[in-house]
């Protein structure tokens, strides 16, 4: 996600109204001073690239919509046909089961991340954001997560959370309370949550330390000399002005808890109350031998468009809630 | 941010709780494994939360055959390696013609670049493609199939930073003859090397440690990256920790290695807001 970029990249476009009389005049013409060759190769780079995306990225991206109107099993022997709405209509009724339960797993999921992930990483990046090597090496330690990645970052929880041996259990067991955690209903999807945020904070808490050193600290100093005092600081200068790093990192949490299921997978299998829908589309796809890929397909479609009717307008809210903020 | 000594003391106070809980809560999970990995599994099943006397090694090596690391590892490495390559050359080979705007359109295929930030993967129409294109289950076809997914971010960041040189350059270059891939070698690359870098280096975490890929992309064991294989190894070693935490630690060890030494690309572009995670 680029902050400057999208500036940045329309800078010559500025540029170019200033030189030239027409900013809208055809196309620029620097492509002219090179060679036939050279211009090949730029064509056969840019192609090649254009290709890749929209191979690998594009078609897969749409292809949900096409393989979720049949019931591709991808069992060799076993002809697909054309299904039309069958696998929607299966969603919406209890024919197949997951799906509402699915729905609410993805909803607390959701909420749960979204909320307490942001709320971490603004109190880390508070007490993180100074220039002290103490600072900097704290800020390694909870980026760390992220460079792990989910397979182990999942098994080194698993393993803490063993009930036998890890010390959560003990640690639980002091105060007599004895579950199985990632294998018991009622502890797991708290305990996923939490995974996930331990996984992620490290990034929301970057993006947000790059909000607050974003405010000059002469704003600081002059609201100091003015006899304002820390609440109303805080209220008046670094809430609105961290405002941007707000839409961010919201918009990055909740997108991401929607779609993701990679550490769902490593630490319950979606086992316990943890089926999101993502987890569902990719169990019902992959998770049995009866491979039911259209179905699986129709979940992902339907978890496309949730995701952009809560993620658009809370954008729009968040964009806002910025100028509101700003002025 | 004076004050008299009293609130001083608060204040060191506070930094050091702050210190404290945050290597409790981000260190404090991951020693514990490292330290399991040296505890021998009678010690573990007795007493598991001591530390090891003495630390016991047996436990890598019997990690390093029985879940056959070291093939993985090499898997791993030739995946993420060369799919982060690829897909920072090709960002590249798009921003430069985009940001130059050498053709028609630039600003739509921009967009169409930024959109692909927020596309979700998905896997189930990619195994589909990939079967029907004879890219599942062999090591070109894993490796095409992560391509794609680093070029969004390629393809923002580098637009950025081309932008920010002198277009005056290029067209100097090339009045005097300069061939174009010659000039982006020569000029462009050594000039945009930061964001080069940043998008390899978050290329290769996103192969490396994709795990989804790995299940649904490949079924040749020899073919395993070491997400995968570590995967299983959990699944047919339940509650053996001792083992499962020195192939943990085995796996982990290059990945953290390599973090050491770029941990301050990687830190500095998350703050500057400009990477996805």
């Amino acid at each position: 996600m680029i902050l400057g970029g999208a500036e940045e990249t329309r800078r010559p476009d500025r540029a170019g109204a200033r030189l030239r009389p027409a900013p809208r005049a055809a196309r620029p013409r620097p492509a002219r001073l090179l060679s036939r060759s050279s211009r090949l190769s730029m064509w056969a780079g840019l192609l090649t690239g254009l290709a890749v995306y929209a191979l690998f990225g594009l078609v897969p991206a749409i292809g949900n919509l096409l393989v979720s109107v049949t019931d591709y099993t991808a069992l060799p022997g076993v002809p697909t046909s054309f299904t039309g709405l069958a696998n929607y209509k299966a969603l919406a009724t209890t024919q197949s089961p997951g799906f509402m339960s699915g729905l609410i797993a993805t909803v607390v999921f959701v909420t749960g991340v979204t909320i307490v992930q942001n709320a971490l990483a603004l109190a880390l990046a508070h007490r993180l954001r100074d220039d002290s090597r103490t600072a900097a090496l704290l800020r390694v330690l909870v980026f760390l997560p992220i460079v792990l990645g989910v397979t182990i970052v999942g098994l080194i929880w698993i393993l803490i959370f063993d009930p036998q041996q890890g010390p959560a259990a003990s640690l639980f067991g002091a105060l007599g309370v004895h579950s199985a955690f990632f294998g018991a209903s009622g502890w797991a999807m708290p305990l996923v949550i939490g995974v996930q945020i331990w996984q992620n904070a490290g990034f929301s808490t970057l993006v947000f330390i790059g909000g607050l050193k974003a405010i000059p600290p002469d704003i600081y100093e002059a609201a100091s000399i003015d006899g304002i005092g820390a609440w109303r600081r805080l209220r008046q200068i670094t809430v609105p002005l961290l405002a941007p790093s707000v839409t961010v990192n919201v918009v990055l949490a909740l997108v991401g808890s929607f779609t993701t299921y990679n550490l769902i997978y490593v630490l319950t299998d979606g086992l316990y109350g943890t089926q999101t829908l993502g987890m569902l589309a990719f169990n019902a796809a992959f998770g049995s031998a009866e491979a039911d890929l259209g179905y699986g397909a129709a979940v992902s479609v339907v978890l496309f468009v949730m995701t952009l009717i809560v993620a658009l307008p809370l954008m729009a809210w968040l964009r806002h809630r910025e100028r509101r903020l700003t002025g | 941010m004076t004050g008299n000594p009293g609130m001083r003391r608060t204040r060191r106070l506070a930094r050091l709780a702050t210190a404290a809980l945050v290597v409790i809560i981000f260190l404090l999970p991951v020693l514990y494994a490292v330290m399991i990995a040296f505890e021998k599994p009678a010690h573990f099943l007795t007493s598991p939360l001591t530390p090891p006397f003495p630390p016991a090694a047996g436990n890598f090596g019997q990690a390093w055959s029985g879940a056959d690391l070291g093939r993985q590892l090499v898997n791993t490495i030739i995946y993420s390696v060369t799919s982060a390559a690829l897909s920072t050359i090709l960002g590249l080979l798009i921003a430069f013609p985009l940001a130059r705007r050498l053709v028609r359109r630039a600003p739509a295929l921009y967009t169409a670049f930024g959109i692909g930030l927020f596309l979700p993967l998905a896997i189930i129409p990619l195994f589909v493609e990939a079967r029907s294109l004879g890219l599942y289950n062999n090591l070109i076809g894993y490796i095409l199939l992560h391509v794609e997914p680093g070029l969004p971010l390629a393809v923002v960041l580098l637009t950025a930073f081309v932008t920010s040189i002198p277009a005056e350059l290029d067209e100097a270059a090339w009045m005097d003859g300069a061939g174009y891939l010659g000039y982006l070698m020569r000029v462009v690359v050594p000039l945009t090397r930061p964001a080069l870098l940043i998008s390899f280096l978050y290329a290769l975490l996103g192969t490396w440690n994709d795990i989804i890929g790995p299940v649904v992309l490949l079924a040749n064991p020899d073919l395993f990256p070491v997400t995968r294989g570590i995967y299983n190894f959990y699944g047919a070693n339940q509650s053996q920790w001792t083992l499962l935490a020195a192939a943990i630690v085995i796996a982990s060890l290059p990945v953290v290695a390599l973090f050491a030494v770029s941990q301050r690309q990687l830190i500095r572009a998350a703050v500057a807001g400009s990477v996805k995670g």
